[in-house]
């Protein structure tokens, strides 16, 4: 945790209407009040959509998984290009709190208990698309390696059982930092809360007292649990983006993979934060806590990631003409002018053109247009693991076998579905447990019991 | 257990044995009498397979047939190598005969029409019945019969004779007018035998010799023999004069596109140029080659002259030649004399008597004229026939509207089928009296003289249809009319018919058919044991009947084709898959793709590029084909096969009333046609009509298997020019050992560091697993076999029965139009096919790669390290494995796979209507939804024949012991089997050719355990060195 003074000195967030603790204590846990219309209008939207990825995929289990568009030469298809896109939101929550919490970046405070809570659910979300690609998915339990009798082990050479284990992992370091982070800011809303809700918070809040010793004892918890996601956040992207380079399908076997996925990861991340904050301050009042210098901020790391996808882009359409290998550059020219070329282009100007714009202050300060742009960005991170995904395969080695893939009515409801199981999880974190980190928030403040002269001159 | 069977091996065998009585005993839930083997059979051993020989009553080519039978079960027929026409293969169809056996849409029992619905009806009162109608209508019986064997056919004759009807035969692809051009030209009444194994040139004038044309697994086989290279560097020409290439043209080395109509006047030039240059003599025809300079016929076929005298030279300097053609697919109204033209150019250039026998020729029942047919009609419509009977034909469908069957069918009082399953004229009928099926029935065959083949029954029949077979019919009916015809059953009939036939072959009255052990013996080989010395005589035919003038007068000129001036020729030509129409309600073959357009299920209509674009058509576009006679609507298929001027549409689709697979599929052309008949002969015409096309504006997915037919130079499919061969070119190509060497030090060094070990690219199939490479922990791996294949892709003709008999071997489920249009085809083999050039335009080489593509059990899987479960696996012996049960379902392997063989269970297929699932091969499993399954190298035959091995005192396996489906049945003998560490195996040594290479082994190196032989081409080949 950052002292306040370190955060001052580098011009931490001055939150000029926030004065006190008391201030932040009621407007961080009034979210936390009985939920408006407008909360159970989207959280119904939100139950309706899961309940329509679980009307689809019962309809898969049912079926099997036939009712999906995917087929032959494309195995692999919205499912697994969603599967890698909730894993790439799930980047920037750790980041956000871990890496830049460890190199006192002061900016993330407002931000990174959304932040994490997003990637707690994306990771949620993405895991359910392994279980539901799979065509028996009672069994996927073989890819964990168990004690059985039958002395069978899963292939450890399988980038798929290297999954496995990025994505489990990260679930558990990612939830438990997570809820770490959360607990004093549980046991602050725990002392406003009242009834069965109070009882929920007692609960969770594993008696948090808030004395020195246990700030203590968070504190050292907290930094090492921030190091040791920070790798996760390299290492489970760079596995998923294994999935592919290990194969050999032209188009997806190239060594520049991790750090283009991982740079993607981070770029789709950080769009998905801003398109969740916008309306979250919006609708929650912290624009008092979520300030332009916040968005300014990410819409820098953004435009930063932005460029180094689009150098991946262009680096792998240049290595398939340098390399001479005529398949590898008739599946990139596929890409770009082949079935799927509106797949591409919407690719290249979302996430290549679009973030060009976040060159200009004043963009990066205007909130609406921020929110449109990310907008663009989650649509066109969708389409950069389509394109990967779908439009490499559909034109491989042996042209007599290429086919084209079009998605299933099953395969649209599961993925809409999944933003709305996403959705759903987020508004039921809104109102559950503080969006914004009260505890770090209160350490950018003047203690309680100094005068505010001594802060505004000290 | 005394005679040395260790335990192990035995409890091997057992095991096998009784995972597959297990499977069988799952498979019977549905008979009604389950009952255990409380005493077994003596033929029947729980596990073990039964074979009886039969002959394949499909169709008229009745190639002999072994059908394996498991728990007194057919579950896989296979081709007789003992007979003298087929000599082993057997065709996509023939495999398929186990759909018309298994059939559901079969009928239960004796069907008997009462106030418009059909009841079912027992024996006795369904015979009764007829017999009292008979009758009531003695001398006007008519029986109407598709092509039968000669002892059926004898009875049908006295049993007609009896009641004093008449009996008309109808085979829709009748080559009558090549009967009638062999006994113009040389007075004999047979259609001519061609022997295309002999021929350095074979020029064939639209005879599809290697799909439906006489006996095309017999011409398969010759053909592949004739045109394969050989150690000498040989190889036979093929040159394809016709306005479409079908599969067959599709082999060719050169294609003329002649104008439909035009193969007469070609022919004709042809002789006339041989003749000119002294070479040759015309007879009586030598003024009629007069009139057909190669200019006119240039005029006339659209080709130039030049081309047309180049071939003719080549007819006779590459000699010896054959001309063949046009087969049923260029029946036009001047059919008689472009066959008489063929034949007049192999009289000239010599060929008669040397690949053309007129002696020993086919039997004639495949040439029956349509106008004894039409006369029966007319017989019918004008109320004279008081019984019509139908016996393996269905002329309801086969005949065009025009003919007016329907109608003149319909007027008669009392109408009687044979059908064991419903088609378009059993469901006219009054009376359904249903055949059994000919894998369940007794009979026999007579393709060609001197060839008689025995029909035996291979298993009881399916308990769930109460058939009868029609001799049996024709016996208790005559006896019912009080004739008896002197046997109880049509079985002992047959049993005296062939006692008397082996009189009349030893030509002494001497042994006759009571003698068990000569029966016996006949029912093992299955066929008269002389037979194949009966062909013999064929070869010391060497006689060359001079031609005689003609008899009736005819014209050599383009035919006649109703509605002059249309945008298009109609070409209607019979399906490589559904034949005449007959097959439409047999999934296998209703979704095995078409060899040519690669689509399944539904109908198409083939237009050349050029055309489309002048109509604004795209491929699929739905059009509506309008002729003077009919109209249809289907989608287009852009052919560059195909002359502008013309479009074709196929037969066999368009069915009403042929059951749940057929009914509704695809059009049938016959809509289209008028019901012309070709004089002198008598046939049905086919090339008929102009037609107009017009765009429907709807769009059809269209179901294919095809991505794309431009291999874009990748060697996938590459060939190599003749002249190239180190045979030809007379210097061999000494192999450069320099590039190949194995840096083994380097592997070695890596291998002691722990680390991974590269896969030298040099490795040859033999080589895997390597010393320290990742699948190097088996202890017997090295000192094994290694299971590999070789496949000639200069033999394989494409003809894609390969496919059918490893869906029949393996349990390989269809799937249905829609999963297909997807591009979820479930076939083990993918018959790929590109066109390297294509030009409907002028004459000149032609180039399509056919390739069969299966798993290629790389030595260095892709698909194998990125299983998470191990189901991808090696086996110590070099399969690449699929343990389905472990299967998982990520389908990671399959996108792994460079060769896209690996095929996926969308959905759980195998809840097929019974008895359908009575054929499942009990030796391999069938799979769930979920799987991902491919090609095994058929495993279970390896077990089998290991366990025989292991079992007959542990002897070692033989080379070509071992089968595997696909390389059994292929007519072209392309395929081979073997292991391949065995320096003496077929399959080593033929690794060793110059022309071996493997798929995209030197891309991604996979190391393939199946190895291509390039396909030899007579021009030069471009941009593959290699």
């Amino acid at each position: 945790m950052a002292t306040a003074t370190e955060t001052s000195a580098r011009g931490a967030a001055p939150h000029p209407d926030v004065t006190s603790y008391s201030d932040v204590n009621r407007d961080i846990l009034a979210i936390l009040q009985r939920p408006g219309k407008g909360w159970w209008a989207l959280f119904g939207l939100a139950t309706a959509g899961v309940g329509l990825m679980f009307f689809s995929w019962g309809i898969q289990l049912v079926k099997g998984i036939g009712v999906a568009g995917i087929s032959k030469p494309v195995g692999w298809g919205v499912y697994i290009t969603t599967f890698v896109f909730w894993v790439g939101i799930a980047h920037s929550g750790t980041l956000v709190s871990a890496i830049l919490f460890l190199f006192r970046a002061p900016w993330r405070q407002s931000i990174y208990r959304a932040a994490e809570a997003m990637t707690v659910f994306a990771v949620m979300t993405a895991g359910l698309f392994p279980l539901i690609h799979v065509g028996r998915p009672w069994l996927a339990y073989w890819l964990v390696p168990y004690p059985n009798a039958r002395f069978l082990w899963p292939n450890f050479r399988s980038p798929l059982v290297w999954d496995v284990f990025a994505v489990t992992t990260y679930f558990t370091v990612s939830a438990t930092f997570f809820y770490l982070g959360t607990i004093p800011d549980i046991a602050a809303a725990r002392e406003a809360a009242t009834g069965l809700r109070k009882k929920f918070y007692q609960f969770i809040s594993l008696g948090w007292r808030g004395t020195d010793r246990e700030w203590h004892h968070f504190g050292k918890a907290y930094i090492f649990l921030a190091a040791l996601a920070t790798p996760l956040v390299l290492s489970v992207h760079s596995v998923v983006s294994w999935d592919f380079a290990m194969g050999i399908t032209p188009g997806w076997h190239a060594t520049i993979f991790a750090p283009y996925f991982v740079a993607g990861a981070i770029f789709s991340g950080m769009a998905m934060v801003i398109t969740l904050t916008v309306p979250l301050r919006k609708v929650f009042g912290l624009q008092a806590y979520l300030t332009t210098k916040h968005y300014d901020a990410m819409a820098k790391l953004i435009l930063l990631t932005s460029m180094i996808v689009l150098y991946a882009y262009l680096t792998e359409f240049f290595m398939a003409w340098y390399s001479g290998e005529e398949i590898e550059r008739t599946s990139f020219w596929d890409r770009l002018f082949g079935s799927y070329w509106w797949a591409t282009w919407t690719m290249l100007v979302c996430n290549g053109i679009v973030p060009i714009m976040l060159w200009f202050k004043r963009v990066r300060h205007s909130i609406p247009a921020l929110f449109v742009i990310s907008i663009f960005i989650n649509i066109g991170m969708w389409f950069e693991r389509f394109v990967i995904i779908v439009v490499s395969q559909h034109h491989e080695f042996v042209p007599f076998a290429w086919g084209v893939y079009r998605p299933s009515m099953v395969e649209m409801g599961i993925l809409i579905g999944s933003f709305a199981w996403f959705g759903f999880w987020f508004l039921i974190f809104c109102r559950l447990l503080p969006p914004v980190a009260i505890a770090e928030l209160k350490e950018v403040l003047p203690a309680p019991m100094r005068r505010k002269e001594a802060v505004d001159h000290g | 257990m005394s005679n040395g069977i260790k335990r192990r091996d035995f409890l091997k065998v057992v095991g096998v044995s009784g995972a597959g009585a297990g499977i069988s005993g799952c498979a019977t839930e549905e008979a009604e009498k389950l009952l255990p083997y409380v005493i077994p059979p003596d033929d029947i051993t729980p596990g073990v397979a039964t074979w009886y020989t039969t002959v394949c009553g499909e169709c008229a080519a009745g190639c002999g047939v072994w059908a394996r039978t498991r728990e007194g079960r057919a579950v896989k027929l296979e081709g007789n190598p003992a007979h003298p026409t087929s000599k082993g293969a057997l065709c996509q169809r023939g495999h398929a005969s186990l759909q018309g056996l298994y059939n559901p849409d079969r009928y239960p029992g004796p069907m008997l029409r009462e106030g418009g619905e059909f009841r079912s009806a027992t024996w006795d009162e369904a015979e009764a019945l007829l017999a009292e109608r008979i009758q009531g209508a003695v001398g006007n019986v008519l029986l109407i019969n598709g092509h039968t064997g000669p002892t059926l056919s004898g009875l049908f004759d006295s049993f007609v004779t009896g009641v004093g009807g008449s009996r008309v035969e109808h085979e829709a692809l009748s080559e009558a007018p090549l009967r009638e051009a062999a006994r113009i030209a040389f007075g004999e009444d047979v259609l001519p035998h061609y022997a295309l194994a002999e021929a350095r040139l074979i020029v064939s004038f639209g005879a599809d010799f290697l799909e439906t044309w006489l006996s095309p697994v017999e011409y398969g086989k010759d053909f592949a023999r004739a045109t394969a290279v050989d150690g000498a560097g040989s190889k036979g020409r093929f040159v394809a004069v016709t306005p479409r290439l079908s599969l067959t043209g599709l082999n060719a080395d050169e294609w003329l596109p002649i104008q439909p109509g035009a193969e007469a006047a070609v022919a004709l030039a042809m002789a006339g140029h041989i003749v000119a240059s002294g070479r040759g003599d015309a007879g009586p025809y030598a003024e009629l080659l007069q009139d057909f300079t190669p200019d006119v016929a240039a005029e006339l076929s659209g080709i130039s002259a030049e081309a047309i005298e180049e071939v003719a030279e080549q007819f006779v300097s590459e000699g010896p030649s054959v001309a063949v053609g046009p087969g049923v697919a260029g029946q036009h109204r001047n059919a008689t004399a472009a066959n008489l033209a063929t034949l007049i150019l192999n009289s000239v250039a010599g060929n008669v008597g040397r690949t053309v026998h007129v002696q020993g020729g086919w039997t004639g029942q495949r040439a029956r004229p349509y106008a004894e047919m039409q006369d029966a009609i007319q017989r019918m419509a004008s109320g004279e026939v008081g019984v019509v009977m139908v016996h393996g034909a269905n002329p309801a469908y086969t005949l065009p509207v025009a003919s007016g069957f329907g109608d003149a069918f319909g007027r008669v009082p009392f109408k009687v089928s044979f059908a064991s399953a419903p088609d378009e004229t059993a469901a006219l009928a009054d009376l359904i009296l249903p055949d059994l099926h000919y894998l369940e029935s007794w009979g026999d065959s007579n393709p060609r003289s001197g060839i008689h083949a025995i029909q035996q029954p291979v298993m009881r029949p399916v308990t769930m249809f109460d058939g009868k077979q029609t001799g049996d019919v024709m016996l208790s009916l005559s006896k019912r009319l009080g004739r008896d015809l002197g046997s109880a059953t049509f079985h002992e009939h047959l049993r005296a018919a062939w006692g008397e036939l082996r009189s009349s072959e030893a030509g002494s009255p001497g042994p006759d058919g009571a003698d068990d052990a000569w029966w016996r013996d006949v029912l093992r080989s299955g066929v008269l044991p002389d037979a194949g010395a009966a062909t013999g005589t064929r070869d010391d035919d060497s006689s060359s009947p001079p031609l005689r003038s003609p008899d009736s007068a005819l014209t050599f000129g383009l035919p006649e084709i109703d509605g002059d001036g249309l945008d298009f020729t109609l070409l209607v030509y019979p399906s490589s898959r559904l034949y005449d129409g007959r097959f439409a309600n047999r999934p296998w073959l209703v979704e095995l793709p078409d060899p040519v357009t690669k689509l399944a299920w539904h109908g198409w209509v083939e237009m050349h590029p050029e055309a489309a674009d002048r109509l604004g058509l795209r491929n699929g576009d739905v059009v509506t084909v309008t002729s003077p006679h009919g109209s249809l609507e289907a989608p287009v298929y852009l052919y560059k096969g195909i002359r502008p001027e013309a479009v074709a549409i196929s037969m066999g689709g368009g069915h009403t009333n042929m059951g749940r697979f057929a009914d509704g599929q695809g059009v049938n052309p016959m809509v289209l046609l008028p019901a012309a008949v070709e004089q002198p002969s008598g046939a049905f015409v086919q090339v008929a009509t102009g037609v107009t096309v017009e765009a429907t504006g709807a769009w059809k997915r269209m179901a294919t298997i095809e991505g794309s037919d431009d291999q874009l130079g990748r060697p996938i499919a590459p060939a190599v020019e003749l002249a190239a061969l180190s045979a030809v070119a007379g210097s061999a190509h000494a192999e450069d050992g320099s590039e190949t060497e194995v840096h083994h030090d380097e592997l070695q060094e890596l291998n002691l560091g722990g680390g991974f070990v590269p896969v030298p690219t040099e490795g040859r199939p033999e080589d895997f697993p390597l010393p320290g490479s990742r699948y190097g922990g088996y202890e017997d791996a090295l000192s094994g076999p290694r299971w590999a294949m070789a496949i000639d892709l200069d033999k394989c003709t494409g003809c894609s029965a390969c496919v059918t008999a490893c869906q029949a071997e393996n349990n390989v489920p269809w799937v249905g139009e829609e999963m297909i249009a997807m591009g979820r085809t479930m076939g083990w083999i993918r018959l790929e096919r590109y066109y390297e050039t294509i030009d409907a335009k002028q004459a000149g080489p032609l180039d399509v790669r056919l390739l069969p593509m299966m798993c290629q059990h790389c030595g260095n899987a892709p698909c194998e390290p990125v299983c998470p479960v191990f189901a991808a696996y090696h086996t110590p012996e070099g399969i690449n494995a699929q343990v389905y049960n472990r299967c998982v379902g990520t389908r990671y392997c399959a996108n792994n796979c460079p060769y896209k063989v690996r095929v996926f269970n969308w959905y759980t297929y195998t809840d097929v209507p019974a008895p359908m699932n009575w054929q499942y091969n009990p030796d391999v499993t069938v799979r769930e939804g979920g799987v991902m399954e491919k090609c095994t190298m058929c495993v279970q035959r390896v077990r089998e024949a290991q366990n025989r091995a292991a079992l007959e005192d542990s002897r070692p396996l033989a080379d070509g012991e071992i089968v595997t489906a696909c390389q059994q049945t292929c007519p072209a003998e392309a395929i081979v089997f073997g292991n391949i560490r065995d320096p003496e195996s077929q399959v080593a040594q033929l690794v060793e050719s110059e022309r071996t290479y493997r798929v995209l082994d030197e891309l991604i190196n996979t190391q393939p355990g199946v190895s291509y032989l390039k396909k030899v081409t007579f021009h030069a080949v471009e941009g593959e060195s290699h």
